[in-house]
């Protein structure tokens, strides 16, 4: 273990990675995976039933920290009214989309390694491929096509539950702004095109955290260690990939126009 | 039925209450035992203390740099910009950087690096019954094991916190010249607007997660079973209750430092 041995297997997997990601995505695309629609759904029911409730207590508590400095922010500009630009630009551009990316890669992307990366080391993948069922497709192209299918309703009530949680925070705990007032200027501040982007940036990060929880999984090696091993390391691309893809789709989608109702 | 239901509801919350009773009693034990002499876990400190750092500092720095240049950055400066005070970003980064970004981005990473790994590797020992041989051996694992992750990954996470300013502050430039604006009012700002009681908060915020990260890392790592997917499983439960943890905590802790410090929120 030397200081660079994170680059160095960055860069080593680099190549294997965007391989298999294209791979998987293509399977998709093409409409070979709906051979196994049915398996699709059960892990879109898997999704649902397993890891909703904390996206949202996550999304949840990130809106309510939000909210109070937000609040205590705008007090402190002598605004308080205005609590409102910040908790819209705050929840609905940046905290939840890293809100549900640090979530999904904690939840289901290291869920994925996990399960995949156990059926590797038991030779269920290869038992798989005798019984002549392409395992890439049965495995990988399910889960990305489920998350696909169930996160974006996911993400936008995770939204809500952050807007829910910087409401709370701003009008009922701090309460130096009334609830009309926090909701005018709140509303004024967001757009649906705002939303449609940041959806966007949370199913960059989600397809990204699926495909690399799916690659670390299906490529484990050397027993149950190996297992973890691979847990901990789909964990560290996936939360730096997080911060990649919001900084990318903030400065695409915000960076040259601020989209605020002031001014020209 | 009714029977079926009530355990349906009841066993879940039992067992994570259980889980939470367990890791109190852990950490209860392990600042213990770090207090009672003797202390024989001074080599194995210093080899977790240099292996998080090893691992971390790279993801650390890209994400910082990332995190502040999109979301503090682009869109506050987009705002300033409207009002012409692009100046201001200096001040604002004082809130972000010093006080959440710094210590979220650090706990995150250092949880989802740092953490997990702790948690593999006594997953893998415990599979392997490593952990009940050391016992046998009449070697204490919170001693020898708990103790020096706990006490490194606390005063990682806290140092790392400082590098973590440091970096956001750097994408915070990036984000200044990229508006096209000098950097000196940048820094004007934020040097006025930056106290002594925003940097300890933000210290000993971290110093607080490097504990939940150890603990809970090492509980779901001495307590993993089931064979190949366990040792899966229990890291991935592991980074999902740290990072609730953290975040609740870190709301719990902001609010109480907003209110009872209101000198922290005044621009100057």
């Amino acid at each position: 273990m030397t200081w660079l041995t994170v680059p160095r297997d960055w860069i080593a997997s680099f190549g294997e990675i965007a391989k298999f990601c294209g791979r998987v995505i293509a399977l998709v695309w093409s409409g070979r995976v709906f051979v196994f629609f049915g398996e699709a759904l059960r892990q879109a029911g898997i999704l649902i039933l397993g890891s909703t409730l904390v996206i949202w207590g996550l999304a949840f508590i990130l809106g309510l920290q939000c909210g109070i400095e937000g609040a205590y922010f705008s007090r402190s500009v002598g605004a308080p009214a205005n609590a409102g630009v910040f908790s819209a630009w705050c929840d609905l551009r940046e905290i939840i989309p890293y809100a549900f990316g640090y979530m999904m890669a904690a939840k289901v992307g290291t869920g994925l390694v996990a399960e995949i990366g156990a059926m590797r080391i038991s030779d269920e993948i290869d038992a798989l491929e005798v019984m002549g069922i392409s395992s890439m497709t049965f495995l990988c192209a399910t889960r990305l096509l489920a998350a696909w299918m169930v996160l974006p309703f996911v993400y936008i009530a995770a939204i809500g539950a952050g807007f829910l949680a910087s409401y709370i925070a701003v009008v009922q705990q701090i309460g130096e702004v009334s609830s009309g007032g926090f909701f005018l200027i709140f509303w004024m501040f967001q757009n649906p095109p705002d939303l449609l982007y940041s959806l966007i940036k949370g199913m960059a990060m989600a397809t990204l955290i699926v495909l690399v929880g799916a690659y670390y999984g299906y490529t484990a090696s050397g027993g149950p260690v190996g297992v973890g091993t691979a847990t901990a390391k789909s964990m560290v691309l996936n939360v730096v990939g997080v911060h990649v893809v919001g900084m990318l789709g903030t400065q695409v989608f915000w960076g040259a126009n601020p989209r605020a109702p002031i001014g020209g | 039925m009714v029977r079926a239901l009530a355990d349906r509801a009841f066993l879940p919350t039992k067992s994570v209450l259980e889980q939470v009773g367990d890791m109190m009693i852990l950490t209860g034990k392990t600042i213990w035992s770090a207090l009672r002499p003797p202390y024989p876990y001074g080599g194995e400190f210093v080899n977790q203390f240099l292996f998080a750092l090893r691992l971390c500092w790279l993801p650390l720095l890209i994400s910082t740099v990332a995190i502040s240049y999109g979301a503090p950055g682009l869109q506050a400066g987009n705002f300033l910009v409207l009002f012409g005070a692009l100046d201001r970003l200096g001040g604002f980064f004082v809130l972000t950087s010093i006080r959440e970004f710094g210590p979220s981005v650090t706990a995150i990473i250092l949880a989802g690096v740092a953490g997990t790994a702790i948690t593999a590797d006594l997953g893998a020992r415990k599979i392997r019954e490593e952990l009940d041989a050391l016992q046998v051996l009449g070697v204490d694992p919170v001693k020898n094991l708990v103790v020096p992750r706990f006490l490194a990954l606390m005063i990682v996470t806290a140092l790392f916190d400082i590098y973590a300013i440091i970096f956001g502050i750097v994408g915070g430039m990036l984000a200044t010249v990229s508006f096209g604006a000098p950097l000196g009012p940048f820094f004007s700002t934020l040097l006025t607007n930056a106290s002594v009681t925003d940097l300890w908060g933000s210290v000993a915020k971290t110093t607080i997660y490097g504990a939940i990260i150890a603990i809970v890392a090492c509980y779901k790592g001495m307590t993993a079973s089931g064979g190949a997917e366990g040792v899966g499983r229990s890291v991935n439960q592991g980074v999902v209750i740290t990072f609730l943890g953290i975040f609740a905590f870190n709301y719990v802790f902001t609010q109480t430092l907003l209110a009872t410090h209101p000198e922290i929120s005044i621009i100057k």
